[in-house]
């Protein structure tokens, strides 16, 4: 892995040690949940047991009485306001005031002395429901005799997308070959380990909301709106957060309703989920249906590509518009061709809503396309790894919707791919019941634009070198919630600054003491703020070398920082501490401060819905697995991934490979096991993790991670992201890989044993084919 | 999810404890290691006022060899103790491998035997493996103590014979026998922490290559453990074959009556006892105990 890395770098390009590993590992490190302030309530919310019914009336005049009852709120107490992403699309109250839309949905909340006690004050809400039919197959939402969840969105239709780019027809007709698949994509849950959690207090007219959250910003964005406040008197901030994933983007009820209870008892509320809340709240990876035709020459050379989805959507937008255009915006990504279509319908249902989970939108449509791709290569009898050699995106081309890639090594990675995982000593020669599958992915290294429309920049970075030099502190708004972010910017200012980052602090997330930065989510940390990063680190640098040009007598620009050392790379009697200049300038010229900002260049094209999926840089990687499937039970037995990435520099080895594992990890589970499941009644049968079934160490496989070549102009020291795009090709490549050693193709997720079991019968009861 | 409060009984000695059970009668639970009583408890499934908590009867946590008896494992003996238990890797490592197929480290740390028997769920693990083995089992009660064959102590989901007001499962008995061979295959939809789709569970009495006898008995499949006799009959006395094992395991599959569930289809669990049971015989067959 080190090939990559630029020899000239201190600090970044190392694997040092996590800024936060001792606490975590020692279990110091105290989560939002730890947070105990004096007089602090407890809160919790009521929620719906209906998937669809009308509220007649809510009763709270028992629950007022129970002994510990602080309060005891409804819609009556909140703000009316609709929130959600975009503005057309608010449709979300903070308590339900008509009807409730999903069994989950929030209707009342109590603060109460103790925990115990809120359940008794929950158990004692009377609320009288009239329920009403429910919608709960996406499929049939539009139909003309189904309920309407929301009187504003007619036949039950959130978005309707249509985006078209050259002349699909013309290319299909002018194909070799014309070929259609469905596949569907299931509900899963970002399941992080860390359930929801904020706690809220009022001093005077000021909110400061503690929130395991990804995004602060967008926190105090939400709350202050809500609440008709400047966005000066909403503090968010956070602790440690035990994993998001894209569910702890958008608020989550808990910070609403803890700044209400909180204000009407005048004493600080945590609020927080238990799992089976969280899988309730949810605003997990949507249900999909893909249709997909593509048309290829006689090569294998893709010519045209039509997607056509739908989407459950769930009961409201949440951020689910965003999603609907990455499903089919990413699809252009690591394969050239000129001609795209794209159809998508994001229907509302009566079952939780969907929002951001990991590679937010793209990873099932990339796993519908790679099949869909494994298909066409059987058909034509081509090698699955040829196909994807042929059709790889080349550096410095445009999509044909409009997003310009810089860097982009897909082919290496594709070859390089090939390479260790012995894919051309195995393909066609693995023993039975085993098989070995390829499939690629690409994912935006931030988003070109914010979620809400402003200009202010994406990130900001402040750095405060102490009085004595022997401390820096980096000021972010940053949010780590375990992938590393701290860490790689303390590299990130450390070199930039000629540092060390065993010196630097952090103070992270916090949108009182930190410049504001849009947050984690989109894959955006280290390209985004570590720009902002450096910028600021570069900017004490520049002030230090002045400095110490006057202490030295000797020009500044002969001078340099490096590790802690001033010096001259030509004289080497020339040298001074970095304390010795820092604290030089503190007692001269007052605190050394280096302040940096990013704003990504316009991006995109003018079509509606351009703006989704630009980003200043793409990753790209290539992943192949070997699987044994057991031909009788369906059993699926995942041996060995090689992942290979396109990730630009690396700024921190073992972090990226930490994220490597991270996502195959998820994808490995989404792509076997996982799955939220339903009654009839719109109530999840399993929202605990003995049923929802994520993987454990011992499914692990065995993981390869290998790197190619790669510098991305558009990021710092030439960075772009690993986070999501390593969730990607997951799906599609097991898929495949099943698909090579069977000969049975799993048309849905996830793949499980059983649907092996069922393919494999059903082939037998055929008979064999031709 | 909280517990509610009850009053909190932890007797020095088994006949303390049965008074206990006695006098408190429907309104007390009895807890070994908690694994299920604690959830149920939280969940409210279940609201005891009191609880009589088994941890001071060590007594009841060892495994041991009594001549003429057989094995004998005491009934708060944990998931791990039989993991680890030399005597058992002698004689019956089945059983170890039993209980290591069980939920996860954790659990395995805590829950009993006799937990997992009386809390009597159709999927449990120890019960196939247990009842192939011929085990019986000793209900101890104030005044009373008697012994019930495993294979007749289940009544259904979540019932079983003992009596909720009087008794203690004491200890499980794994008789001295003649069986040359005892495995249990569990199939779950993930390698830890999950429940069995379908378990099978066999023992055999070898002649060569004669089966003399053999014990199935299937788990998950039927609202109790249940003996697959169609099976053993069509073994009984013939030369095994892979064909044979095969016939065995279309037969098995006609002994169960399986639900579809969260886990997985009727249709499914039927195909796995087929392909489950074959495969358990031939690994005891050609394996011995394990
Ligand atoms: C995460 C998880 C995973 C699990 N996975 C599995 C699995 O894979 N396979 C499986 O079979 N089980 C599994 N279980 C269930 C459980 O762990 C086992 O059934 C365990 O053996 C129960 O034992 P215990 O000592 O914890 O029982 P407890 O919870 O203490 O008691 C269970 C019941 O038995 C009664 N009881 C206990 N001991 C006695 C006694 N000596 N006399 C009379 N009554 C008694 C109690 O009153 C109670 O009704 C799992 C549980 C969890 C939490």
């Amino acid at each position: 892995m080190s090939e990559t890395v630029k020899q000239d770098h201190a600090v970044i390009g190392k694997s040092v040690p996590k800024i936060d590993g001792r606490e975590k590992v020692t279990g110091a490190a105290r989560y939002t949940a730890d947070l105990k302030f004096p007089n602090m309530l407890f809160g919790k919310i009521l929620t719906s047991p209906f998937a669809h019914a009308r509220i007649i009336s809510i009763d709270t005049s028992e629950a007022e009485k129970i002994p510990g009852v602080r309060a005891v709120i409804t819609h009556k107490d909140a703000p009316t306001l609709k929130y959600g992403i975009s503005p057309a699309r608010w449709d979300e109250n903070i308590f339900c005031i008509d009807t409730v839309k999903f069994v989950g949905d929030k209707v009342a909340a109590v603060a109460c002395i103790d925990e115990q006690t809120c359940y008794k004050a929950l158990a004692a809400i009377k609320v009288e429901y009239e329920e009403l039919p429910a919608v709960l197959d996406p499929l049939h939402a539009t139909d003309e005799d189904q309920p309407q969840i929301h009187p504003e969105f007619v036949r039950n239709i959130n978005a309707e997308i249509h985006q078209d780019f050259g002349d699909v027809e013309a290319a299909f007709k002018d194909a070799h070959y014309v070929r259609t698949d469905t596949f569907v994509g299931n509900r899963t849950y970002q399941t992080p380990i860390e359930p929801h959690t904020a706690t809220s207090m009022w001093d005077g007219e000021k909110l400061t909301v503690y929130s395991s959250t990804q995004s602060p910003h967008y926190f105090q964005y939400y709350i202050a709106r809500e609440f008709g406040l400047p966005m000066g008197d909403v503090r968010v901030l956070k602790t440690y957060v035990g994993g998001g994933f894209g569910g702890k983007l958008e608020p989550t009820g808990l910070e609403f309703g803890g700044a209400i209870l909180a204000k009407i008892t005048g004493r600080p509320v945590k609020m927080f989920y238990d799992r089976a809340e969280m899988f309730a709240h949810n605003r997990g990876r949507h249900r999909q249906y893909m249709t997909i035709t593509s048309g290829v020459d006689k090569d294998g050379k893709i010519l045209g590509v039509h997607a056509d989805f739908v989407m459950d959507g769930g009961a409201y937008t949440s951020l689910g518009i965003a999603t609907a255009y990455y499903a089919g915006a990413m699809l252009t990504l690591t394969y050239e061709f000129d001609n795209f279509r794209f159809d998508m319908l994001r229907v509302y249902t009566n079952l939780p809503a969907c929002g951001a989970q990991r590679g937010h939108g793209a990873p099932q449509p990339r796993y519908a396309f790679e099949a869909h791709l494994d298909n066409i290569a059987k058909d034509l009898d081509i090698d699955p790894m040829d196909i994807r050699i042929l059709n790889a995106r080349r550096p410095n081309t445009t999509t044909p919707n409009e997003f310009l890639v810089n860097s982009c090594e897909m082919k290496a990675c594709l070859e390089k791919a090939r390479e260790i995982s012995g894919w051309d000593e195995k393909k066609g020669n693995l023993p039975k019941g085993r098989g070995i599958g390829v499939a690629t992915g690409s994912f935006v290294s931030g988003a070109g634009y914010p979620i809400y429309r402003t200009d202010l920049p994406h990130a900001a970075a402040m750095i405060k070198v102490g009085e004595d030099g022997t401390a820096a502190t980096l000021y972010t708004g940053a949010t780590d919630i375990g992938q590393g972010s701290d860490t790689v910017l303390c590299q990130m200012a450390a070199e930039a600054m000629g540092y060390t980052y065993e010196q630097m602090k952090i103070v992270a997330a916090d949108t009182e003491t930190t410049p504001h930065d849009f947050g984690a989510y989109a894959s955006r940390q280290t390209l985004m703020s570590g720009a902002a990063v450096k910028q600021a680190g570069e900017e004490v640098k520049a002030q230090m070398l002045e400095i110490a040009a006057e202490m030295l007598d000797f020009p500044a620009v002969d001078l340099d920082i490096r590790e802690g050392k001033v010096f001259s790379p030509g004289n080497a009697s020339v040298t001074l501490t970095f304390e010795e200049v820092a604290r030089h300038f503190f007692v001269n010229r007052g605190p050394l401060v280096g302040k940096g900002s990013y704003t990504p260049p316009k991006l995109g094209g003018k079509f509606k819905g351009a703006a989704v999926g630009t980003s200043p840089a793409y990753s790209f990687a290539a992943q192949v697995s070997e699987v044994e499937i057991d031909e009788e039970t369906g059993e699926i037995n995942v041996l060995d991934v090689w992942d290979v990435h396109d990730c630009g520099t690396v700024i921190n080895p073992a972090l990226l490979e930490a994220q490597v594992h991270g996502a195959l990890f998820m994808g490995l589970g989404e792509s076997i096991w996982e799955e939220v499941k339903f009654d009839d009644k719109g109530r999840i049968l399993n929202p605990n993790l003995s049923e929802y079934r994520i993987p454990t160490a011992v499914d692990m496989p065995v993981v390869h991670s290998a790197l190619v070549d790669s510098y991305e102009p558009a990021g710092p020291w030439g960075v772009k992201e690993v986070g999501e795009g390593a969730t990607l090709p997951t799906m599609g490549c097991f898929r495949n890989a099943i698909f090579d050693a069977m000969g049975v193709s799993i048309n849905s997720l996830p793949l499980g044993y059983e649907k092996v079991w069922r393919a494999l019968k059903e082939r037998r009861e055929e008979g064999p084919a031709e | 999810m909280f517990l509610p409060d009850f009053d909190y009984h932890a007797p020095e000695t088994l006949a303390e404890a049965c008074d206990l059970v006695r006098d408190l009668g429907p309104s007390a639970k009895v807890l070994a290691g908690g694994t299920d009583l604690l959830i149920k408890l939280k969940h409210g499934l279940v609201t005891p006022t009191a609880v009589i908590s088994l941890k001071a009867l060590d007594e009841l946590k060892t495994i041991t060899h009594v001549p003429g008896r057989g094995v004998v494992i005491g009934a708060r003996a944990t998931h791990n103790d039989l993991v680890n238990s030399p005597l058992l890797h002698e004689r019956f490592l089945s059983v170890s491998e039993a209980a290591h197929k069980l939920a996860n480290n954790q659990v395995r740390n805590r829950g009993t035997v006799g937990g997992n028997l009386v809390n009597a769920i159709p999927s449990a693990d120890l019960p196939p493996i247990l009842i192939a083995l011929d085990a019986w089992i000793t209900l101890v009660g104030s005044n009373t103590s008697r012994t019930v064959p495993l294979h007749s102590f289940f009544t259904g989901p979540s019932c079983c014979v003992i009596d909720p007001v009087d008794e203690i499962l004491t200890e499980i008995v794994l008789p001295d026998q003649q069986t040359t061979g005892s495995t249990y295959l569990k199939f779950a939809l993930r390698r830890s922490g999950a429940l069995s789709v379908t378990g099978v569970a066999v023992a055999v009495t070898m002649d060569g290559d004669t089966i003399v006898d053999s014990r199935i008995c299937l788990g998950a499949v039927f609202p109790v453990p249940v003996r697959a006799n169609d099976a053993e009959d069509l073994l009984r006395g013939k030369t095994w074959s892979d064909e044979l094992l095969a016939e065995a395991g279309e037969a098995a599959s006609c002994c169960a009556l399986p639900i579809t569930d969260i886990r997985g289809t009727a249709e499914y669990r039927l195909d796995l006892v087929r392909v489950l049971t074959k495969r358990a015989l031939k690994r005891a067959i050609t394996e011995g105990h394990v």
